[in-house]
Order: C-alpha cells, then sequence, then structure tokens
C-alpha cells in the first residue's frame, strides 16, 4: 500500500551538514517518520544538538564530526555509520554552501575563495556518493539525495561558483542515476527555494527590508520554510519513491514555472479576432 | 498507514480523466491514502473499474459519467461532485488519449480532436473547478501529464504539441493562484504500461534505450500524486515533477 511506504522504520540516514538549518530540519523530519539518524557537520556542538533532538524522538542518533572537503574523513563517515549503526540506507548530501559571502566580481576572485567552494560543494557530494557506492551496490538498494539549487540551472550575479557547483550536482546526479539504474539505487537533487532558516539560525535573519524585497518577487508571496523542503526530502528517501531517479524536484514557491518577477504581474491583453 | 504528513483522510478528491489506464490507479491512490474520491470520465468500463478501486479501498465513491470535451457536463461534474461529497479539495486531471501520424496525414479534424481532449479539457475542468475553490482559498490541481510535452518522438506532433500545452498551462496558472491558495502542479510521466515488462530485454527498440530497461506500471504515479495532494505541499506549485526511470535525465 501507498501508506506504508512512506516510513522509514528501520532504516538509517546519513545527513552530511545536519547541525543546522535546512539539514537539521531534514534530520528530524526522517527521524519522526521513523529513521535512525547519522549527522555529519565540521562543527560539534550543532551536530551533538540534532543527535540528542532526534533521540529524544526516541530513534537511534549517531553525530560524526566531518568535513566533506577532505575524502578521507568521507569515507571514515560511511566505515563508521556502517561499523556503528550497521546499515546505511540514505544519503543526504546537504553540506555546503558559498551561496552568500563568495560573492564577487571575477578579476577579484581568487584561487582559494573558488576551490573551497569547488571542495565543499561538488567535491563533498562527489566525495560522500563515492564513499557509499561499494556498500549501495553490494547491498542492491539505496537513495542518495543531494542538495542542489534552482541557481544549478540559472544564473546569478556574480554566483558564478556557487551556481557552477550546484549544476555540477544536478549532472553529476543525473549521470549517477544512469550509472546505477539498475542497481536499484535512486538518487535525486532536490532544490530548495529562498528558504528563510532564520527561525533555526536566528544569525542568519535578514532585516525587514530585505524580507519584504525577497517576498514581493516570489510567486507565492512568501519565502520558504525548512520543512517546505524536509518533506521532499522525506518523500525521495522513502520506498514510495522507488522509480523516481535522475530527477530534480523543487519546492521554490513558484519561482520555476515563471522565474522571479514582481507578485501580481498580470497584462490583460484583449483576444482581438481578425 | 499512510505517514501522517501524506494522509489524505477527511479529504475529496476529483479525478477526471479520458483515455489511457490512469483513472483507476490514481483514484486508487488517493483512496488509499484516505480520501473520497469522485471519478469522471466518458468509458463505462473504466468508470466502474476505477469506482470498484475506491469502493475496495473503503473509501466512498462517485461515479459521474462526464465526456470533459463538453462544456456543460463538465460543470454538471463539479457541481455532482461537490453535492455528494461535499466539496473538492483535490483535483487530478488525467486527460491522455495517445495519437500518432507522420504530420502529412493529419487532418485538421483529428489535430482538432485530439487538442481539445488533451489540453482544452484541462481548461475546462480547472475553470469549472475554479469557481469552487476560489472562494475557499484552497485547492489542489495535478495534472497528469506527459515528458513529450518537454521532449519529442517523430508522428507525436499533436500529440506533443497538447502535452506541452498542459505543461504550459499548468505552469501559468500556478502563477495566476499563487496567492489564492491554489497549487497547480503537474505529475509527469515516462514510458508506461499495465504489462510486467521486467527482464524482457529487447522488447522494443524504445525499451532497450530506458534506463531502467523497463516500463513504468501506471500505479507507480500513486505516491506522487498523493505527495501533491497532501498538506505538505503548500510551498510546491508549477511544477513539473517526473515519474520516468530516469528516461529524462538521458540525453
Amino acid at each position: 500500500m501507498v501508506s506504508g511506504k512512506h516510513r522509514l522504520e528501520g532504516k538509517v540516514a546519513i545527513i552530511t551538514g545536519g547541525g543546522t538549518g535546512l539539514g537539521k530540519v531534514m534530520a528530524l523530519t526522517l527521524a519522526k517518520a521513523g529513521a535512525d539518524i547519522v549527522v555529519a557537520g565540521r562543527r560539534v556542538p550543532p551536530i551533538e544538538q540534532t543527535a540528542k533532538e532526534v533521540r529524544d524522538l526516541g530513534r537511534r542518533a549517531l553525530a560524526i564530526p566531518t568535513d566533506v572537503a577532505d575524502s578521507e574523513q568521507c569515507n571514515r563517515l560511511i566505515e563508521r555509520t556502517l561499523s556503528e549503526m550497521g546499515r546505511i540506507d540514505i544519503l543526504i548530501n546537504n553540506a555546503g554552501g558559498g551561496g552568500r559571502g563568495e560573492r564577487r566580481p571575477i578579476q577579484d576572485m581568487t584561487d582559494e575563495v573558488w576551490h573551497d567552494v569547488m571542495d565543499r560543494n561538488v567535491s563533498g557530494t562527489f566525495y560522500c556518493c563515492r564513499a557509499v557506492a561499494k556498500h549501495f551496490l553490494a547491498q542492491k538498494s539505496g537513495k542518495v539525495i543531494n542538495v542542489a539549487s534552482g541557481f544549478g540551472l540559472r544564473g546569478g550575479r556574480d554566483n558564478y561558483p556557487y551556481c557552477a557547483t550546484k549544476a555540477g550536482i544536478i549532472l553529476l546526479t543525473r549521470s549517477l542515476a544512469l550509472s546505477w539504474a539498475r542497481d536499484n539505487i535512486q538518487i535525486n537533487t532536490i532544490a530548495p527555494g529562498l528558504i528563510d532558516v532564520s527561525e533555526w539560525q536566528p544569525e542568519l535573519r535578514p532585516p525587514p527590508d530585505e524580507t519584504v524585497r525577497r517576498t514581493s518577487f516570489m510567486p507565492t508571496g512568501r519565502t520558504g520554510i525548512p520543512e517546505d523542503i524536509a518533506y521532499l526530502a522525506l518523500f525521495l528517501a522513502s520506498d514510495a519513491s522507488d522509480y523516481i531517479t535522475g530527477a530534480l524536484f523543487a519546492a521554490e514557491g513558484g519561482t520555476f514555472a515563471g522565474g522571479y518577477a514582481p507578485v501580481r504581474h498580470a497584462p490583460i491583453i484583449a483576444l482581438e479576432e481578425e | 498507514m499512510v505517514a501522517e504528513e501524506f494522509n489524505l483522510s477527511g479529504k475529496n478528491a476529483l479525478v477526471a480523466a479520458y483515455g489511457r489506464f490512469w483513472a483507476k490507479y490514481v483514484a486508487a491512490a488517493l483512496a488509499e491514502a484516505g480520501a473520497d474520491v469522485a471519478v469522471a470520465t466518458k468509458s463505462p468500463k473504466k468508470l466502474e473499474e476505477a469506482v470498484g478501486e475506491v469502493k475496495r479501498l473503503g473509501r466512498k465513491a462517485v461515479a459521474i459519467p462526464t465526456d470533459v470535451t463538453q462544456s456543460s457536463q463538465v460543470s454538471k461534474m463539479v457541481e455532482q461532485a461537490v453535492a455528494e461529497l461535499g466539496g473538492i479539495d483535490i483535483l487530478v486531471n488525467a486527460f491522455d488519449l495517445e495519437f500518432a501520424k507522420p504530420l502529412m496525414e493529419v487532418t485538421e479534424d483529428e489535430w482538432q480532436r485530439l487538442v481539445d481532449i488533451n489540453l482544452t479539457s484541462v481548461f475546462r475542468c480547472c475553470q469549472a473547478v475554479g469557481k469552487h475553490m476560489l472562494p475557499r482559498k484552497k485547492g489542489r490541481i495535478i495534472n497528469v501529464i506527459s515528458c513529450l510535452s518537454e521532449r519529442g518522438v517523430a508522428n507525436y506532433t499533436a500529440y506533443s504539441a497538447a502535452m506541452g500545452g498542459v505543461l504550459q498551462l499548468t505552469k501559468t496558472l500556478a502563477l495566476e493562484w499563487a496567492l489564492e491558495g491554489i497549487t497547480v502542479n503537474g505529475v509527469g510521466t515516462g514510458w508506461f504500461a499495465e504489462a510486467d515488462t521486467t527482464g524482457v530485454e529487447g522488447e522494443s527498440l524504445l525499451l532497450r534505450f530506458l534506463p531502467m530497461k523497463r516500463y513504468g506500471h501506471p500505479r507507480e504515479i500513486g505516491s506522487l500524486v498523493v505527495y501533491l495532494a497532501s498538506d505538505t505541499t503548500d510551498f510546491v506549485t508549477g511544477m513539473f515533477m517526473t515519474v520516468d526511470g530516469a528516461a529524462m535525465a538521458h540525453p
């Protein structure tokens, strides 16, 4: 039945970047659906906190300090998960960044900043997919969810490192979907729209006028909340999505449909027959 | 039971269909998730099958014989669904009449008829149900759209054009109703068949090109329909979400 397929009891999910914001909400959403959770992230206190909240929900949880830009740490994340949790069913590659602070005109871009964004986004996703591949292929099942962005399809002014990495994640995903299509491993991309994580990370709360500016260009008239995308991750992590692979799904508040355009932009042009 | 977030108990769905096999499987998926379902289609056999599935799952079922190319029948369809279910929370449009012919042999009547059934019926049903959903500021519209809306196959000109039209109608109406509490999304269907083709190597030229080496079974769109019908998708609109076994990811 449709039903049980959405549940994740007995499954183990790894969420990178799971200490804060969207990653944390995805971890808790999957835990509520029954999954045991491994929280990976660079900073220890936030991932320990997420793990504690998962345990409070009655699920097993493990926090593993991980910098996904380092392939050795990604390998150890998978090995430790297998040895301590016994299995892996779901990998959510959510760690990354570079959406804001690294924006600058290309003539001012340094090698260091460029490679830092590449390492955290594209290479980190690649390292974790590679590390889990042998295990998923052997058990003939697995779900990988890679977090990209609408900026992987569209450009953003001076946002080229981020856009390039997110486009890279989308095509890494599609290619691996074809590699694994007959191995019962589903790999998909999710694209969060403009998500307001300030309820979870107050330091990221935008100033009020910035909020007004952003929402005036969202077709739905509001920015997203982490839960909007977490349910998409839950769906793609569950058995309900077994025929879905290589796809890009977004919760974007309508911006994919018409791009960012002023709310209520609706010209009226009469039909004039000849 | 359905995970709480995707539970449709207490919701009413109207499944309007024409052509291929979607009505039965969509109605069953919605009923299984807890919705009461009205089915509207022209073929008595398909109507009976779809309604039978809903009843089998223990939900309230309403059969509404409807030719979706007739505006007056579409209006009555909505009135009857509202009267018998008590409202419509979810509308699924699944108009999928297949037609393929070399362009030079397509008559204008065939073209008009195909577009009328596969595309214009979506307009008629959205407009009719809009009268009910707009005042309530809440609703879900889910259009079943072939992936040929974005891709072509030789001889499918009329079909692809009509499906492309449904996709653009979906995106445009999503924007028009983005502030009305009504989401409008497309479920993109790849290659589907009711017969099991798993392991049937070389069954056709097409099958060899599919990444999963099989067609999808129509029941496999059910869970995505339920997701888009659920309360978890308030922020998801104007989207085209595919169930295609990576067909669209393939170059």
